[in-house]
Parts: C-alpha cells; structure tokens; sequence
C-alpha cells in the first residue's frame, strides 16, 4: 500500500514538471505581454514584472494587430464556411456512394502529404494574373487547399459512423437524394459539422506559410503581422508579446470544446 | 453531382498548380531576368541532383532534422503517454493544459523561442547559468541554431504524440497484458515482445504525420533564423521558398518542390510498407 503511494506521489510530481515544462514559455510570453520597455534587458531576467505595464494590449493593437485580428477572423470563418459547405456534401456521396471509389479518397487524403511550398508556387502566378494576391477571396481560396480534404476527410467518418437504416427508411418512403442529405444526414452529423468547423477555423486561424505569401498591404492576417513585428528594425518585445497571446487565445478557447476530438482532428480521423 | 464542386475546387487548387509547376520546371523562366523562357528539359533538375551543393545539405539537413525530431519526441511522448495511462481520476487536468502547444499558431511557438533562446537576456541561459553551464549563443551561432528549430518543434508537437500514443495504450487488450505477466514477462522484455507491438500501428500514424510535418518545416525556420547564420538552419522549405520568392527563379524553385514532392513520397510509401509488413497496419 504504502509503495504504491510511493509510486503514485512520484507519478504525479514527474507529470506535473512535464507540465510545468511545456507551459513554461506560454508563462513566458504572458510575462513579456507585461513587462515595461526598460524590462526586458536585464541579467538575470525579470520573471514577473513588478508592475503590470497594461498598455502593451492597446499599443499593440494600434499598431496592427487589430486590423490582424479582424482579417484573421474574416478570413478563418469564410474558409470554415466555404469547407462546410464543399464538403459535407461530398463527404456524403464518398461515405454513401462510394463516389470515385478508392482513388479520389486517395487523393484527397494524399493532399495532406504536399509540401505547401509545392502548390503555393504556381498558385501565387495564378493569382497574380487572376488578381487574387492581397485579397480575402485569395487567402480562403489557397486555404481549400488544406482545409477542404480535412473536412471531407473527417466528415465522411462521421457520416459512416451513423446508421444506415434512417436514410433508407426515408429512401423507401419516397425522399430524394437530395431531401435524404439535407433533413436527414445534416441534422444527425450535426456534431460532426461543429468539430469540422472548428478545426477549420483555427487551421485557418494558425495559418503562416499560405498567409505570408499571399497577403500584402491590404489585406493583414494576424501571424503576418507578428512576424513583420519580429522582423523589424526596432523590436517592441511587449507589444508582440501581447499580439501572440492575442493570436493564441481564439485557438485555445476553441480546442477545449474539442478536448474529447482533439486526437481525432489532429490526425485526420486516423486514430478515433 | 454532390462532389462536383468540392472536386472542381480542390483541382484548381492543387491538380492544376501542380501540372502548371511540372511544366515550369523545365523550362528557364525567371522574373528577374527578361531572357526570352526556353524549354531547357532536365536542366534544372539535373543542376539541383549534380552541382547544387546548397540545395543538396539543405536535403540532407531536412532528413537529419526529420529522424532527430521523430524519435526524440516519440520517445519523450511514450514516456508522458505511460505516465498518463496509469492516471485514473483528474486526467483531464493534464490533458488539456498540455495539449495547449499543439493549437498554437506556429508563429506565435517561433515568437517565444526568440525570446526563450536570447543568449544575453532569454530565460534559458538565465537558467543555466543557475547551474554554472556558460549557455550557447542558440539562434545566432551555425552549431545550435538548427538545435533551437529542433528544440521548438519538440516542444509545440511531443503532446501531440504523447495522446496518440496514449490512445494507442488504452487500446490494447487487458487480458493479453494480464496473460503475458502470468507468464512471467516483465520489464524490457515486456515492452518489447508485448506492448511494442500493440502500440506500433497507431503509433506509427503519429509517426508518419509528424514525419511529413518535420519534412514541412517552414514556418518556425522563418521566424527563428531565417535560415541563418549563413545556411546552418537552412530546410528544403525555406531553400525553396528564398529561390522562388526572394531570387525571383520560379522554374528551379519548381523542381525543388517536385524532388521534395518524390522524397516525402517514397518515404511515406516505404515507411506504410514496412508497417504493414510487420502486421495488418
């Protein structure tokens, strides 16, 4: 008895440093988001400001990141709307249908595997010709790339996970394909439609490589702006320590409703 | 009818690109020049495969960082996955400030580690220095500078895998374990004959998406180092991206992304072969 209590304090004071471990540097950037200009060249470093320096927030938000913020969030929703409504539909001809047997299930899961490099390339000629560099419609356009397939993807998991009997009753009683997919399958998948939409979105939200590229002056995601921060002359380390902690909190509030499918989002319904 | 338009979008975003890429890879268009754009063949391709040095450590580079970051943060992640599996009561606790890593925005990882591994005011050499360890200079000298690339990666996406391997332990069979300690195994030879075994399918996805990931990497380059000091930090992303959109030579940045588009492939096929080999994977 006395051993596995032994074994049980140890346990947990082994994960708890784990813990302490891997929050560390978020402590971090929420100590810089606060700290005074003159706080940040000290040796040793100051690990709680003295006084909380507030100000950082607004000043941060002068300088850009609002404009990040708001863009960010136009940007995010459009792609989880544009992902919902491509993909429910077409992950319900895969799930039902078997649409394109096994090869278009392949290629849409093979997607994932594309160095985004490879298509962000000939996309930014395209665009450029078609006019589509620095707009909203470029950057949710170029995010399909990534965001469409995990929405099929996942979708048509769930859509195989319910039962087939409640769509062939209404089959029998008359329904269209069409009538069967939106008063029947959409309400029952309802769940799985909110995972999608929010696993979209905060892709989308986290986005850098396609955003970097594709934006310009008009229009500003949020990780953009913090890297032009960071790449600049004079670096204002509270002021983008504020924009990340900005840019982190959408995400976060988002990933704890997923808790119980953050597996499963995150390895494309590999592993439920 | 119902994929239709999913399809017709996935193909001008990602079919059409990349015929339209192949087809500039061989040819010598550039934007910085006004030479008139020739069909040059294999050119390229072979310029990158014989001569291009830059390019070449740059792939061996990539390849290195990819093995280090899946088997450090495999192993860190079963460790944690062990340690979580026998917690019964209050999981969720650990589960989702732990997670937190995995949902931010690679930009923000990169902000911090700019911050952590300043070797004049940053935390890490503080902390060191605690310990009487003189810190390295991290980002700015070529020896540690990928080191610190590694080192935030390891830290945004070992929970990560530590959950996937942690569903991949609650998914094996009790009575296989119960049976298998009866007879008397124990130990390492446990862990090799018995639960190595049952994790390895589900593990190996996390391993294979965190491979291609790896292989990705271009985000926290960007931020950390841009590459920098000199090439030391240099990934087959980053490479590619300077040679497309700062050096202006699309054509040869395309079939830098066509040889990458063949190495993660064979790589992935080779990985699921030895997979499934192994057993039903």
């Amino acid at each position: 008895m006395r051993r596995r209590f032994l074994f049980g304090s140890l346990r947990w004071i082994a994960l708890l440093s784990i813990l302490i471990l891997f929050l560390f540097p978020l402590f971090w950037i929420i100590s810089s988001s606060l700290k005074a200009r003159g706080e940040f060249f000290t040796r040793p470093p100051i690990w709680i400001p003295s006084h909380a320096e507030w100000s950082n927030y607004p000043d941060s938000l002068g300088r850009g990141t609002a404009k990040g913020l708001t863009d960010s969030f136009t940007i995010a929703f459009s792609s989880m709307l544009v992902s919902l409504l491509l993909g429910t539909p077409a992950a319900y001809a895969i799930a039902r249908f078997q649409v394109g047997k096994k090869n278009l299930a392949f290629w849409i899961l093979s997607i994932r595997m594309f160095p985004p490099i490879a298509t962000i390339l000939p996309l930014f000629v395209i665009f450029r010709f078609a006019g589509l560099v620095d707009s909203y419609a470029g950057l949710v356009l170029s995010y399909t790339v990534f965001n469409l397939p995990f929405a099929i993807w996942m979708l048509k998991g769930f859509i195989e996970d319910l039962p087939r009997e409640i769509e062939e009753a209404a089959k029998v009683d008359g329904a269209s394909r069409f009538q069967i997919f939106r008063n029947i399958v959409v309400p029952l998948v309802a769940p799985g439609l909110v995972v999608v939409a929010l696993f979209t979105f905060i892709f989308a939200w986290n986005d850098f490589a396609y955003a970097v590229i594709f934006s310009g002056s008009r229009v500003t995601p949020l990780p953009v702006v913090i890297a032009q921060f960071a790449g600049g002359h004079e670096i204002l380390w509270g002021q983008i320590s504020a924009a990340a902690i900005i840019a982190i909190v959408p995400a976060l509030v988002l990933a704890t409703f997923l808790q119980k499918y953050l597996t499963r989002g995150l390895t494309m319904g590999a592993i439920k | 009818m119902m994929v239709g338009p999913a399809v017709a979008v996935l193909f001008l975003v990602t079919i059409a690109p990349l015929v339209f890429s192949l087809g500039v890879s061989f040819t010598n268009l550039q934007f910085s020049s006004p030479q008139p754009i020739r069909w040059v063949g294999i050119d390229n391709y072979f310029t990158l495969v014989t001569k291009d040095t830059r390019f070449q450590s740059a792939l061996v580079r990539t390849l290195l960082f990819v093995l280090a970051g899946v088997a450090t943060q495999t192993v860190i992640g079963y460790f944690i996955a062990s340690l979580l599996s026998r917690v019964r009561r209050n999981r969720a606790l650990l589960l989702t400030p732990i997670l937190i890593p995995a949902v931010i925005s690679p930009v923000v990882a990169g902000w911090q580690g700019r911050m952590i591994f300043n070797a004049s005011y940053g935390p890490l050499n503080a902390i060191l220095a605690q310990f009487g360890i003189q810190g390295p200079a991290w980002l700015a000298s070529p020896q540690t500078s990928l080191v610190s690339v590694f080192l935030t990666d390891t830290w945004q996406w070992t929970p990560f895998l530590a959950l996937v391997i942690l569903a991949a332990i609650e998914s094996q069979p009790q009575e296989l374990i119960e049976a298998a300690r009866l007879d008397g195994a124990h130990g390492w030879s446990m862990f090799r004959r018995i639960t190595l075994p049952l994790i390895l399918p589900v593990t190996g996805i996390g391993i294979l998406l965190r491979g291609v990931d790896l292989f990705k990497t271009f985000d926290l380059v960007y931020i950390l180092t841009q590459g920098g000091p000199g090439n030391s930090s240099e990934t087959l992303t980053f490479f590619t991206y300077l040679v497309g959109f700062k050096f202006f030579n699309p054509s040869y940045a395309s079939a830098m992304s066509f040889i990458q588009l063949l190495v993660i492939t064979v790589a992935a096929k080779t990985f699921l072969g030895v997979m499934q080999k192994r057993e039903g994977f």
